[in-house]
């Protein structure tokens, strides 16, 4: 996509989501619903950042989710954090368990990796489950969403004002997000993943590459993770486990893997689609299996993996021959020495 | 360096694959600056005996030194960094990546640049962007840079892999059979760059290849495997008259006609 094109979309995205307060009523959907969708799209970028970029199947964020949500709850609840410092917490700590975890991870690769995660993330579920006077245990915690902490510091933060705080944490984390898939550390990544191998044989370690995606991953999972325990002003060990993370991982691929606006895609379907149908019917999991399901079989790459695959076919230079071969080899006067 | 430097020097290395001795004792020098070719019929232990030199395996036994230093248990990136380079059986690129893309990788890689967190600008960027060209321009791939590497004929992609493995600077690079399965012209082209790599680049080669026309007419070194063990060694001529050489191609015909 064209700079100029990709900032005007990017633009009209934006605008529509902070006009949404105004809009969502018009569809009879609560804003909180609409903050919902843009915290959890946090979260599956860092999912896309492991799995769609890298090719590492990221099946335990949920961890580094949870522990962002208790980090935050906790030092709002024990410590009387405001709402920005309970949000750093969240993510510090978020960051701390990818450095514990990394070292265990990074040098697994395929099923074990996605296992190994799986088996990490469940750690922490049940000692959240069962540190009960902690952690409330199965119940959760419940905490009174505090002040904003930074001047003006005393400040009730309501349903709309966190909206906003969460589109300002969303677009921060997307515009970093594409910075990093962007650059050329992020360029390696996605070489990881279509071939280990020549990237070693580039003279490049790519466990030192994998150590710090899974950090930066870990980051934006306990940032997410921070917001959502405020969001919903709980936090309970459900936010630990696997399912959680399946969930990401299921809202990255209908998204889009390995795009950067294909997370808010998914994000977006999930849990508006999540909202709607469980208010008509208790089984809303088998509508979203269903609605899961049909998005794999119809687009394969994701919405927004397969909305770009259509643009850059439209796109594409006419009467170039995949098949053609090159021309007879003609020795150049240029010096290509060392 | 003299020309008689050894840069490579492999002695008494094995592999073993369950109860196979894929490759058994072999040792092999490869001197600066000639074109050295690794022969032998299949399931002689070339590529083995590649993985194990390239650190992409590591020998049960023996000793690998690169430009004087023992290497044997080095990771195959370090032995990258120290100037070794290598192309695989099947090209190994980055398929869904352009042409341009792939090389940058390798340049980016071997000017520290891979871990930046932001494209870097300027001169550095100006360096980069040379080096690419000037890459490109050899493997004459200049044309076809933003196509994706899936696209390309398998002959090109061989020269992208090429041009990814001189993308760091080697001294010697291992090319595990850059012919195989390429028309007669793709071979003639691969030929012209390999001459290329020693005469414009004054690189070391090594390289597996089973045409033996290309071997006999590129090749200043011959080494034969046959069956995990070194058969013979010596320049083109000598291997063409050596008897056991025959024999272990024997029914094969092709040393006939040389």
């Amino acid at each position: 996509m064209k700079a100029r094109t990709e900032l005007l979309a990017a633009s009209a995205v934006v605008a529509l989501f902070a006009a949404a307060p105004y809009l969502a009523p018009l569809v009879h959907l609560d804003i909180s619903i609409v903050s919902e969708v843009l915290v959890t799209a946090i979260a599956v970028m860092s999912v896309n950042l492991l799995l769609g970029y890298t090719g590492l199947p990221a099946f335990g964020n949920a961890a580094y989710f949870g522990l962002g949500a208790y980090g935050a709850a906790l030092s709002v609840q024990y410590l009387g954090f405001h709402f920005i410092e309970a949000i750093l917490v969240g993510t510090a700590l978020a960051f701390v368990g990818g450095l514990i975890l990394a070292p265990f991870l990074l040098r697994r690769r395929g099923i074990y990796f996605g296992l190994l995660s799986i088996a990490f993330g469940q750690v922490f579920y049940f000692i959240a489950y069962r540190d009960t006077d902690l952690t409330g245990g199965e119940d959760g915690m419940t905490i009174t969403r505090p002040y904003f902490g930074i001047p003006p510091a005393h400040v009730a933060i309501h349903e709309l004002s966190f909206y906003y705080i969460a589109l300002v944490a969303f677009v921060l984390a997307l515009i970093a997000f594409r910075s990093v898939v962007r650059s050329p550390f992020g360029r390696t990544l996605v070489a990881i993943r279509q071939n280990e191998a020549r990237v070693r044989f580039l003279g490049l370690n790519s466990d030192r590459f994998i150590f710090v995606a899974l950090l930066i991953s870990a980051t934006m999972a306990g940032v997410s993770g921070a917001l959502f325990a405020l969001l919903i002003n709980f936090a309970y060990p459900l936010e630990l486990d696997w399912h959680q993370s399946g969930y990401f991982v299921l809202s990255m691929i209908l998204g889009g893997a390995g795009t950067v606006w294909g997370s808010l895609a998914g994000a977006f379907i999930y849990v508006i689609g999540k909202d709607i149908i469980s208010t008509i019917t208790p089984l809303w999991q088998i509508f979203l299996g269903a609605l899961f399901v049909a998005c794999v079989l119809g687009f394969p790459r994701g919405i927004l993996g397969s909305l770009a695959a259509l643009l850059a076919r439209s796109s594409a230079p006419a009467g170039v021959d995949p098949n053609a071969t090159f021309d007879a080899h003609t020795p150049s006067e240029v010096n290509v020495g060392p | 360096m003299a020309p008689e430097t050894i840069l490579l020097d492999a002695s008494h290395v094995s592999k073993v694959f369950g109860g196979v001795r894929a490759v058994d004792d072999v040792s092999m020098q490869v001197r600066e600056g000639t074109i050295h070719a690794l022969i032998g019929p299949n399931g002689a232990g070339k590529t083995t005996f590649f993985n194990a030199v390239s650190g992409y395996a590591m020998p049960e036994s023996g000793h690998v030194s690169f430009r004087g230093k023992d290497v044997t248990r080095a990771l195959n990136w370090k032995r990258v960094a120290m100037g070794m380079g290598r192309t695989f059986q099947t090209p190994s690129v980055f398929p869904e990546l352009t042409v341009d893309e792939n090389v940058r990788l390798g340049v980016r890689a071997h000017a520290g640049q891979a871990f930046r967190l932001r494209t870097p600008r300027g001169a550095a960027a100006a360096a980069v962007d040379a080096r690419v060209d000037e890459l490109l321009r050899f493997v004459n791939l200049a044309a076809q840079r933003d196509r994706l590497v899936a696209e390309l004929a398998h002959g090109s992609q061989r020269l992208v892999e090429i041009a990814m493995s001189l993308s760091t600077d080697p001294v010697l690079v291992l090319l595990d059979e850059p012919m195989a399965g390429l028309a007669e012209a793709e071979t003639d082209r691969i030929v012209g760059v390999i001459r290329d790599l020693r005469t414009r680049l004054g690189l070391t080669v090594l390289f597996v290849e089973h045409n033996m026309r290309v071997v006999l007419s590129l090749a200043d070194r011959i080494t034969v495997l046959d069956r995990g063990k070194l058969l013979a060694e010596g320049t083109p001529a000598e291997i063409a008259a050596d008897e056991s050489v025959r024999d272990a191609y024997l029914g094969e015909g092709v040393l006939e006609h040389v």
